[in-house]
């Protein structure tokens, strides 16, 4: 404990530093990051920023939840990107086609999304299960693809006529997501992703399939000769996985965006990584891990605006939380050794 | 070396008391089984490691080959052998010369080697030249040599004997540290036998010595008894024909036996002679050829189908192959049966607790990491989970291995209490003491071949001994 506060407060001087280095006012900063990601009291309507808050949180956790299932099963999803973009593809076609009532085309693009996200995924755990080969190179080279993929098709074959740019149609407006906050982006989203949260845990925790996930990870050998087929393990995980990252990728189309644009994620899928390794792979500290990081998201553009700080420091600040956590758990592993 | 002793933390005496002198010109085997010290008084005796007691005194010029090569596989030969001892020409390393010091060693000693090979591409007895090669090159007076036949082809094995022989003969004091009786016999002058971490004999002429001599003293006094032999139903149960599995090198070539229920099968022999091959082809981790019954039915499949079947196996690295160690006791008490109604849990959290307290496992709670435990009690939760599911057969890889006198009495007991309850069990052990105590018979392998079979009543540890060293 006292180390993590050690840590937040270099984690602050830094960031402090760097504000100071781009030749602003560090409190100006902090205070701009603060408002920015939870909006000023009695302002009127400024409770859409905590809202924004909520939705970058949910663009997060979707793909930290992903990245954590592989990381338990010991597979270094990294791609939780590119599945992201292959699920909001997929989720974006259809919804733009699709002639039926809303709630169907909702959870017509929800599932289409996790198929698609799931299929993108399962790409590298064959590639891991048949050949043994590496998950972390064949998800990173999917990523590259997923994004020309996606812009291939939407500006080639599957081009919506009558849109320019490269997006689908709009989403007919029923099928959007419903929101929680009339006038906000913030939509129900959030609950479904909590509630995966809460059904990850419970998957890990008791399910037999968990088990064995976790044993894969954990102690590859071990499980292996306890009868646990690791292919099968690396393709599992690899596609659920993936179809997490894609469920959340259809929830941005359906959700945020409602279409498909090829720039619909600003990197969710890799901060996901820090948010994951942060949470500690635990689903419901990955919530707090994934609130912690939205903040940092929306916050920074109002950072940017009023105390004409550039985005980057909270580049900086995220990249320095990972590697104070590495830090520390590369020390509690060494202290663990020596006792 | 006078009174020379080492004691590891935790009060593990790996030698006692050893006088010991190295003359120039000879070759010595320090002999013994498993454990019984030797590599580490032939550490001591390079002062790689520090004693605890006693004092060394000579030369301090002594090289090491080791058994498991110490060598930079992706560099080449004569970078390996500069290593640490680079000849300089101003600032630069001098390549030219480096490359000259392996010819010209290789020349003087008969061990050409080609000085621009990239170490990973040699076959195994070139590579331990180059081993040789290097600590030649710090022209020691003394060199050591730990177990270093034992990953060798037999030419290999002549080839390095002449060798030695031709360094001896220039005046060089070597000592060899094996337990393969054949060379001592054949190449060494001396030799001394240690066990439990003394030296228990000398051998002074080795020439007018015997290998069932020399076996006599590795191993040690009379046959323990074996405890609470119990009368069982003799059915057999487990039927192997020509089982052929692993590498050539140390794999199983074509073992042919049966075990029967209630019945304890010791397999003997120097690791690497198809143990390991033998155990996991049971336990149906390595693809075999060759067929293995199981109560009248082919027994087949991957590591799931064979504990579905009733086989199971204690492995040979309990860290790694057997328990998942951030995970607590009562995780590990059901892995490999997670699929069973033991998952739930209760059933789960009594599995668990009865596998504490058969085994008297010492640990704070049922939900400490066994990572924490310390490695006796480890064992003692692996062997639990496996005799926990009723099996049928038991494979039991040096099941006491690394833990201390207390747990592997308990390990053991509880072996001949399942041999007792019908359980067909094949121990696969380097220490013959704990196969004489524990086995109803025992099987001798060498080279991946089953080359003797003995009843309980006819055990002999001198023809054993002979048979594992690969005497016809």
């Amino acid at each position: 404990m006292k180390g993590a506060a050690i840590a937040f407060a270099a984690l602050v001087a830094i960031a402090a530093g760097a504000m100071a280095l781009a030749g602003a006012n560090p409190i100006d900063g902090f205070a701009a990051l603060f408002r920015g990601g939870f909006g000023e009291p009695h302002v009127p309507y400024d409770d859409h920023r905590i809202a924004e808050t909520l939705v970058q949180t949910t663009a997060l956790l979707f793909p930290a939840l992903a990245v954590a299932f592989a990381f338990r099963a010991g597979l270094f999803n990294i791609g939780a990107e590119g599945q992201l973009i292959v699920g909001g593809l997929a989720a974006g076609i259809v919804g733009a086609r699709l002639a039926a009532p809303g709630f169907v085309i909702i959870l017509a693009t929800l599932a289409v999304g996790a198929l698609g996200g799931g299929a993108w995924a399962a790409i590298a755990g064959v590639l891991r299960a048949r050949f043994g080969g590496n998950e972390v190179i064949a998800t990173l080279m999917l990523n590259i693809i997923a994004g020309l993929l996606a812009n291939y098709l939407i500006v080639g074959p599957l081009h919506s006529p009558g849109v320019e740019g490269a997006e689908t149609a709009v989403l007919p407006a029923d099928a959007w997501l419903p929101t929680l906050l009339p006038g906000t982006r913030l939509t129900i989203a959030l609950p479904i992703a909590l509630a995966l949260a809460v059904a990850m845990r419970w998957f890990f925790a008791r399910s037999v399939l968990g088990y064995e996930l976790r044993a894969a990870g954990d102690a590859p050998e071990a499980a292996r000769r306890a009868g646990i087929d690791l292919g099968r393990v690396a393709l599992v995980a690899m596609t659920v996985s993936g179809a997490i990252a894609g469920i959340g990728g259809a929830t941005i189309v359906d959700g945020v965006l409602h279409r498909f644009n090829v720039a619909l994620s600003p990197g969710y899928g890799f901060i996901a990584i820090a948010v994951a390794l942060v949470g500690r792979l635990d689903p419901l500290r990955i919530v707090v891990a994934a609130f912690v990081f939205g903040i940092l998201q929306s916050g920074s553009l109002t950072m940017e605006a009023a105390a004409n700080v550039p985005k980057d420091v909270v580049t900086l600040v995220e990249g320095l939380a990972i590697l104070a956590l590495a830090a520390q758990q590369y020390v509690a592993r060494r202290g663990a050794a020596a006792a | 070396m006078h009174g020379v002793g080492k004691t590891y933390p935790g009060d593990v005496v790996a030698v006692r008391d050893v006088d010991l002198e190295l003359r120039a010109g000879e070759i010595v085997a320090i002999c013994g089984e498993n454990g019984a010290g030797k590599t580490t008084l032939a550490t001591m005796a390079a002062r790689i490691l520090t004693p605890t007691t006693g004092t060394i005194e000579g030369t301090t010029r002594v090289g090491f080959v080791h058994q498991h090569f110490e060598l930079i596989d992706r560099m080449r030969v004569w970078e390996n052998v500069a290593l640490g001892n680079e000849p300089r020409r101003g600032l630069r390393l001098d390549r030219a010369a480096a490359r000259e010091r392996v010819r010209a060693l290789g020349n003087a000693n008969g061990m050409d080697v080609d000085p621009d090979a990239v170490v990973e591409t040699l076959p195994v007895g070139i590579a331990q030249r180059v081993e040789i090669l290097r600590e030649l090159a710090r022209e020691p007076e003394v060199l050591l040599l730990d177990e270093p036949t034992a990953v060798l082809a037999p030419s290999e094995i002549d080839a390095l004997f002449a060798t030695l022989r031709a360094l001896a003969a220039r005046g060089i004091a070597i000592a060899i540290v094996t337990h393969k009786l054949q060379e001592v016999i054949a190449h060494a002058h001396r030799a001394v036998v240690m066990r439990a971490g003394a030296i228990v004999a000398h051998f002074d002429d080795v020439a007018t010595t015997s290998a069932q001599e020399i076996a006599r003293a590795m191993v040690g006094g009379e046959i323990p008894a074996l405890a609470a032999h119990a009368p069982t139903a003799l059915v057999p149960r487990l039927i192997v024909r020509d089982l052929c599995a692993g590498d050539d090198a140390s794999g199983l070539r074509s073992a042919t036996f049966a075990v029967r229920a209630g019945e304890i099968v010791g397999f003997a022999g120097v690791e690497g002679n198809g143990q390991t091959a033998l155990a996991d082809a049971l336990g149906g981790v390595i693809p075999h050829r060759g067929t293995i019954e199981l109560d009248g039915a082919e027994l087949g499949g991957g590591p799931r189908a064979r504990i579905a079947a009733g086989v199971r196996t204690i492995a040979q690295d309990r860290r790694r192959e057997a328990l998942v160690l951030p995970w607590s006791i009562v995780d590990n008490a059901v892995l490999g049966d997670e699929r069973g109604p033991v998952f739930a849990r209760s059933a789960r959290r009594a599995r668990a607790k009865e596998i504490v307290e058969r085994f008297d496992v010492r640990t704070k709670s049922l939900d400490t990491a066994v990572d924490a435990l310390s490695g006796g009690n480890q064992q003692k939760v692996v062997v639990g989970r496996t005799l926990a599911n009723d099996p049928k057969v038991v494979i039991a890889y040096q099941p006491t291995r690394g833990i201390d006198v207390g747990a592997a009495a308990l390990v053991a007991s509880r072996l001949i209490e399942a041999r007792n309850g019908g359980v067909a069990v094949l121990l696969v052990s380097f220490e013959l003491d704990e196969l004489f105590a524990l086995s109803d018979r025992i099987l001798v392998l060498f080279r991946g071949e089953i080359v003797g079979e003995f009843a309980r009543d006819a055990f002999d540890r001198a023809r054993i001994g002979a048979l594992m060293a690969g005497a016809a």
